[in-house]
């Protein structure tokens, strides 16, 4: 629930905002977050908070955007006064960076995406009209990933998640995305701005901040935006019981047929023909890839015909 | 409060956000000298393992009250010393409520917190510290001269006019510095402990112990002959049990160490305690045990050793003591620095100060004076043949056999010595030896 003060928006901290508004929308969170193995309790310490690995690919790359447009990148996280420290490191990088209050964004899947997502995108609007905003694609709180889309839906822009790798065009506010499909197939989106994109930890590290900018930004206040008079929470929309033993479903299984012998010859299935392994190299590259593409083939596994990759 | 400091150029650099270096940041910020801490772990403390208990007495005069605000586990209200063979123990227990009154004795604490705290009072004071950073180098000027430190982040490169090693146990800066020698392993040991979940109200019931109150138990014969020892120690609703094993022993053994741990668990004196007690830590770390003897030269020009990275726990048997030793060498090498400073004299020889204040104070006076302890207290008759004569004597004196008589302790002694081979000359020398010790 949003804990913070009523009044007007204080101004996010670090350079002055010039150029198309790029928003890291990060959730940074403790990432050895420790689970009591019989209560099933997870506690988690904040001074041990972080980026994961794809919000740091989140910041990354709207630092990145934020060069090429010459733009400006607004570090934004909801949650406990404890993760200030790492809005720090996005100032370090140039960011500024803003804080929305909010006690139950760390609650795992039960936390209200609605009404989180609403709050961000209202400290998203009162800090100007945003061009692009990125966001990891994986909660390492364990939500359940819609953060990203509702806070599209309240922007009224257009969305690309889970991408696998996000270049912009520098003279036009256009994103270019790419994605992974099913079968080792990619596609690639070009979103026009205001657009919110969630990025996998892939192809992108986060840079370190040099030592100058890291020591200016060490303690620095991070402000923390007005709570949002309009976002109510509607609770949760997952409910989360009590942990209980794992109980597997049961499973039908034939009985087993036939004498001992006949099973243990059915299991091993030394007496079925079978292909006797052969010694194929040593082999090209060439060559050895057609072996495997006919050893493949031969074996039913041969890819479905499709668009060229 | 101390100037702003420029962004890369500093009175000091202090390396180390453990005990030594935020001490040493404190006092040079309290002088209102230009100070930056550079940590790497991503706060203080989150990369410290040690055994468990505080000695902070040191910060009477630096923090008043400290008491109040230091973010305490128990206060050690007993102390146990536990001389054990595989299937005996002979304890000798301390309890004292003065302990647990202030100015207090010891406590038990997390690092995490402690040094987090300790940390912020030199931030309190003025001094900056930038974490998640470490320190890859020296800096030097082309007389040899200490001028600053590298670090790992693009434009790293920092300049100051004295830089403090507190970076810790076989410390790289001070290797680099030609203080101390590349490899030491005769001069330290291992240290692996783990941190055991049990109810806050268990531990008091099972350790006899009121809320708030907390024991520290030291172990001497539970290390399976290699030379060390072991600990237990009490915080609200954890206990650490480690032990504290020579390296040279320990590879010589091929015992692996959380076998050692293991078997600490199991002693029939050690295992109701922790029955039904959950592993929540495994940490490993080592200790500079060479005392006195081994110590390096403390400064050179532009720089200054202190706490583990000079070697100055206290390892004496009765005695495992390094966070109150790193704190006053910390202070004394700040206000050394800040003196020089002041001086404009930042040579060893300016900064010798800093040598003149450990010797009058406990640090350099307890490591002389127990400079033998360590030799003694890890040699092969302490640790194996003296620790089963006393439990072997303590069973004998209590167990009642008669219609015989009961037999004499000089009787009793003799005939134990002779079943563990253990000389009368040896003992008597011995005695002698550990009386001169710990005079
Ligand atoms: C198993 C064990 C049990 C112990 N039990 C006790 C006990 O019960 N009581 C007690 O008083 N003492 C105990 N000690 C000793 C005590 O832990 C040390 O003496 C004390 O921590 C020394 O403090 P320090 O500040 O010198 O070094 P440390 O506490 O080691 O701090 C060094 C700091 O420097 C940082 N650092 C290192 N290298 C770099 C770099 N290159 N760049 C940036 N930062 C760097 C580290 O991250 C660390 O924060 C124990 C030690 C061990 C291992």
């Amino acid at each position: 629930m949003a804990d913070g003060g009523q009044g007007p928006a204080p101004a996010p901290v670090g350079p002055s905002p010039v150029g198309p508004l790029v928003v890291a929308c990060l959730d940074p969170a403790d990432l050895r977050q420790e689970v009591d193995p019989l209560t099933g309790e997870v506690r988690a310490d904040w001074r041990r908070a972080d980026l994961s690995a794809s919000d740091g690919a989140a910041l990354e790359h709207s630092l990145r955007a934020a060069e090429a447009w010459g733009g400006t990148v607004l570090a934004l996280a909801a949650g406990p006064p404890g993760l200030d420290p790492v809005l720090e490191q996005a100032v370090a990088l140039g960011a500024r960076a803003l804080r929305v209050p909010w006690s139950d964004a760390h609650s795992g899947p039960a936390v209200d995406a609605v009404a989180l997502a609403a709050a961000l995108a209202a400290a998203i609007s009162q800090a100007g009209p945003p061009a692009l905003v990125v966001c990891g694609d994986r909660s390492p709180s364990r939500g359940i990933g819609a953060v990203p889309a509702l806070i599209a839906h309240h922007l009224g822009a257009e969305q690309a998640l889970g991408l696998v790798s996000l270049t912009v065009d520098q003279s036009s506010q256009v994103v270019i995305a790419e994605r992974r499909l099913d079968g080792g197939w990619r596609e690639r989106l070009r979103v026009r701005a205001p657009a919110v994109c969630s990025v996998e930890a892939a192809g992108v590290r986060l840079r370190r901040a040099p030592f100058a900018a890291a020591l200016r930004s060490s303690g620095q206040p991070i402000p923390v935006a007005a709570s949002q008079s309009g976002v109510a929470s509607t609770g949760a929309q997952l409910r989360i019981g009590g942990p209980r033993p794992y109980r597997p479903r049961t499973k039908a299984v034939a009985p087993p047929m036939g004498g001992t012998h006949d099973r243990l010859l059915a299991l091993t299935g030394v007496l079925v023909a079978h292909d006797p392994p052969r010694i194929v190299g040593p082999l090209g590259p060439v060559e050895a890839a057609g072996e495997l593409l006919d050893f493949l083939d031969g074996h039913g596994y041969s890819p479905p015909s499709g668009p060229a990759q | 409060m101390a100037d702003t400091p420029s962004p890369d150029s500093f009175d000091a650099i202090v390396v180390g956000a453990g005990p030594a270096g935020s001490a040493a940041a404190l006092a040079l910020a309290r002088a209102g000298r230009s100070v930056v801490i550079i940590e790497r772990g991503p706060f203080p403390g989150s990369k410290n393992v040690y055994g468990g208990v505080v000695y902070a007495r040191v910060l009477d005069d630096v923090i008043p009250n400290w008491w109040e605000q230091v973010p305490v586990q128990r206060w050690v209200v007993r102390r146990s010393t536990m001389v054990m063979t595989g299937s005996q123990a002979v304890t000798v227990d301390v309890r004292t409520q003065a302990w647990g009154r202030p100015p207090y004795n010891g406590m038990t604490v997390y690092r995490a917190d402690f040094d987090s705290w300790l940390a912020d009072q030199a931030v309190a004071a003025g001094a900056s510290l930038v974490t998640s950073t470490v320190a890859t180098g020296l800096v030097r000027d082309g007389t040899g001269r200490v001028t600053g430190v590298r670090t790992d982040r693009p434009g790293g490169d920092l300049a100051s006019r004295v830089v403090i090693a507190c970076d810790g146990v076989n410390s790289f800066l001070a290797k680099e510095a030609g203080l101390l020698p590349k490899a030491d392993a005769a001069h330290h040991t291992l240290g692996v402990k783990e941190v055991l979940a049990l109810p806050a109200e268990v531990i008091e019931d099972r350790f006899g112990l009121a809320p708030g109150e907390g024991l520290d138990i030291e172990m001497i014969g539970c290390t399976r002959g290699i030379p060390g020892g072991g600990f237990l120690y009490t915080n609200r609703d954890t206990v650490n049990v480690g032990v504290v094993v020579s390296l040279t022993g320990l590879a010589a053994s091929g015992v692996r160490p959380e076998e050692l741990i293991a078997d600490l668990k199991e002693h029939p004196a050690v295992a109701p305690w922790l029955r039904g007690a959950a592993v929540k830590e495994y940490g490993a770390h080592l200790i500079p045990e060479g005392g006195y003897d081994a110590m390096p030269a403390l400064a050179a020009d532009g720089f200054l050793v202190a706490g583990d990275a000079a070697g100055m726990t206290l390892a004496a048997g009765l005695w495992l003591e390094g966070v109150n030793f790193a704190i006053g060498a910390g202070l004394a090498a700040g206000r050394a620095a800040a003196a020089a400073i002041a001086q404009g004299d930042v040579t060893a020889a300016g900064l010798a100060g800093y040598r003149k204040a450990l010797e009058a104070n406990f640090v350099l006076q307890d490591h002389k004076r127990l400079r033998g302890a360590p030799q003694l207290v890890l040699s092969d008759r302490m640790q194996r043949q003296y620790v089963q004569l006393i439990c072997d004597l303590a069973e004998q004196v209590f167990t009642v056999t008669n219609p015989e008589p009961k037999p004499g302790l000089v009787k009793l002694l003799l005939r134990g010595a002779r079943r563990h081979k253990v000389r009368v000359r040896d003992l008597v020398r011995d005695g002698i030896e550990t009386a001169k010790v710990f005079r």
